[in-house]
């Protein structure tokens, strides 16, 4: 019963931290129509943020702000000088924003060294859940990510923005003759994704590795789910990460951590071949 | 050649020699300080020792030199980055080899690396290998200083069993030959304790999620898991491992779970956790003492951590001086004549090399917070067979 609890709340927690780190994929790609190949290294940005504000002695949560402004700075200026001119040629921002993947490794690799390294503990120590004790800081984060996906989903249904982002997305040319500068709405949004890359990193970093390559991890199973869940809604978005955390969860408790990873990838195949568009079909 | 010119040149090398005040031959013309390549990671999971790798180098050469160096010769030490592939460490090592003209190399290194670079030198360059590793290697020219995994689990397994009660073992391990040779061997020595394996499993170095194997290890109610993880993904499951609570009902042992990645786990994560290796930077002897305060006085107090990877490149200089002092030359070939035999006093204490290995005093330490406390000295221990 407990070794079930414990793979039920693994499962939540792998599922929230993937949809987390895929918000800002997703919403790039069915917003914008961009694939944004640098997603990871956002992520990864967030992380050394983390690794920074410890190297300079401060508190972790200084982390937080400091990598909002870091991918605000850094998306605006991607999205001014790359992704703007690239709309409408994706296969010409596939290859833009991989580039600039690999000039933010660079870059991170020339300040930080390429080794792998640890952003210290936050909250040690274990929280009774469910009949289990679960490391306390994962609690919390759960807790933030669904906080964080209310909060959105909402503003995201409600708000005036929200509903100029909408009308950008399904006819651009209408939705700037009606006045929306649709220049600046698809500015901000580039800028809202990456930065959403950036915070999950900021978030995870005390759990996971830290290196100049870590994003492609994220970036992969980003794609996995987005492939599995359907592009460009925040359902796909859920159901993916359902989905590949589930699969991951399921086959590594059952057998080993290769099968678990074995089956995301066949899942992937399976989808992409016979239903390109994912579960969760906007199109 | 003349027998006249052959009395000319003998004059001439004669006169060349006693104005250098050397002896005859090579050494003459090869004057300059003898370089040597040291292949430290500087760059991937294992990046995490290159400081210290390279502060202990230094530590030796400096000592080495002041002592009048090799042969006569001023050690010039000069390092490489083999933390990526191994194609990538051979193209670093033949650029030293070839290019520089280092006439030794030192590696600290995975073996993966080691395979390729006995393969490139073919023992036609001395090549001494430093670190804990997996045992068997015993290529010409090439001298091996690191614990094998009978060095480091024949004594420590019975005491984990007599000590701390452990008798069902997990073992986790990155996925390559030194954690799969290593639980071979552990398997032998916990069935000799009358204990079981009850799991094992295998990661490849990225993994930073252990949630599946936390579940089996609390399922399958070992009480003891084997360590043979690296570096980041080291600190990663041992920083799980306690907050998910299993650190007071479950003792961990680790054979390459150093300073560094002690600092890394952290004080709250380090309860019941064990490690074995032939070197901790608390041993209290008077030499590891002097050595630890020799390391402080030149790289000040903040400097990386000293740590057994680290500090096996110490032992590894030295290792070199007294191997080429022995054979009387730099040439591969001599030192493997003379190898046999050959011992020194070094931090770790004493040494004596058979089979291209050595054998040396393990210990046992606890983590004590963030420092290793040596709870237990074995001295003496061999290698194992390693060249049968």
């Amino acid at each position: 019963m407990e070794l079930i609890a414990t793979h039920g709340l693994n499962f939540l927690y792998a599922f929230a931290t993937l949809a987390l780190v895929v918000l800002g994929l997703a919403v790039v790609f069915g917003l914008l129509g961009v694939m944004n190949m640098a997603h990871g290294e956002f992520v990864m940005i967030g992380a050394y943020s983390a690794l920074a504000v410890q190297q300079a002695g401060l508190p972790f949560l200084f982390a937080i702000p400091a990598a909002i402004a870091v991918c605000v700075v850094i998306g605006w200026l991607v999205e001014w000088g790359l992704v703007r001119h690239l709309y409408k040629r994706p296969f010409d921002t596939l290859l833009a924003t991989w580039g600039l993947a690999i000039l933010m490794r660079e870059v991170v690799e020339a300040i930080f060294g390429r080794e792998y390294q640890s952003v210290d503990q936050v909250l040690p120590g274990t929280f009774s859940l469910a009949g289990v004790e679960y490391p306390a800081y994962r609690v919390v984060l759960m807790g933030i990510i669904a906080v964080l996906f209310g909060a959105l989903f909402a503003w995201y249904q409600r708000s005036n923005a929200g509903a100029r982002v909408k009308a950008m997305v399904q006819n651009p040319a209408l939705a700037a003759a009606m006045g929306i500068d649709t220049e600046r709405l698809a500015r901000w949004t580039f800028v809202f994704g990456v930065t959403t890359a950036g915070l999950a990193g900021v978030l995870l970093s005390p759990l996971v590795r830290v290196e100049p390559f870590m994003g492609l991890d994220y970036l992969l199973s980003s794609f996995f789910i987005l492939v599995v869940g359907g592009l460009g809604s925040l359902e796909g978005l859920i159901v993916g990460s359902g989905v590949i955390g589930g699969t991951d969860i399921f086959l590594s408790a059952l057998f080993d951590k290769t099968s678990g990873y074995l089956g995301v990838l066949t899942i992937s195949i399976v989808f992409l071949w016979l239903r390109p568009n994912g579960i969760v079909s906007r199109l | 050649m003349k027998r006249r010119d052959f009395v000319k040149a003998s004059i001439s090398a004669t006169v060349v020699s006693v104005l250098t005040g050397g002896s005859f031959g090579a050494r003459a013309l090869a004057a300059g300080p003898v370089k040597v390549g040291v292949l430290i990671p500087l760059s991937g999971p294992a990046g995490l020792f290159g400081p210290s790798s390279r502060n202990c180098t230094q530590l030796a050469v400096d000592e080495i030199n002041a002592a009048g160096g090799i042969l006569g010769r001023q050690i010039e030490p000069i390092f490489a980055d083999v933390g990526g592939p191994p194609a990538d460490a051979t193209q670093a090592a033949l650029q030293l080899w070839k290019g520089d003209g280092a006439e030794a190399f030192i590696g600290m290194h995975d073996s993966a690396v080691r395979g390729a670079l006995t393969n490139l030198f073919k023992g036609q360059v001395p090549y001494i290998y430093t670190p804990v590793y997996e045992g068997g290697e015993c290529s010409a020219g090439t001298f091996v200083l690191g614990e094998t995994p009978s060095q480091q689990l024949e004594p420590a397994i019975p005491w984990m069993a007599s000590n701390k009660g452990a008798s069902k073992w997990y073992l986790i391990g990155n996925d390559y030959n030194w954690p799969r040779d290593t639980n071979a061997a552990a398997k032998g020595y916990i069935a000799g304790t009358g204990g079981e394996v009850v799991g094992e499993e295998y990661l490849p170095f990225t993994v930073d999620n252990f949630d599946s194997n936390l579940a089996k290890i609390k399922d399958t109610g070992a009480d003891a898991v084997l360590i043979t993880l690296v570096g980041g993904a080291s600190v990663g499951f041992n920083r799980a491992f306690a907050s998910f609570g299993l650190a007071d009902d479950v003792a961990r042992l680790g054979t390459l779970i150093e300073e560094n990645t002690l600092a890394g786990i952290g004080a709250e994560n380090s309860v019941n956790l064990f490690s074995s290796a032939g070197y901790f930077a608390s041993i209290d002897t008077p030499s590891a003492r002097s050595f630890a305060e020799k390391y402080v006085a030149k790289f000040g107090a903040d400097a990386a951590a000293l740590n057994a990877l680290g500090q096996s490149c110490y032992d590894g200089m030295l290792l070199l001086a007294v191997l080429a002092a022995k054979a009387g030359s730099l040439s591969a070939a001599d030192m493997d004549a003379a190898a046999d035999g050959t011992s020194y006093e070094g931090p770790r204490g004493g040494a004596t090399m058979s089979d291209r290995h050595v054998s040396k005093d393990i210990y046992l330490a606890e983590a004590d917070g963030a420092a290793f406390k040596v709870i237990a000295t074995f001295a003496d221990v061999g290698a194992g067979d390693n060249c049968a």
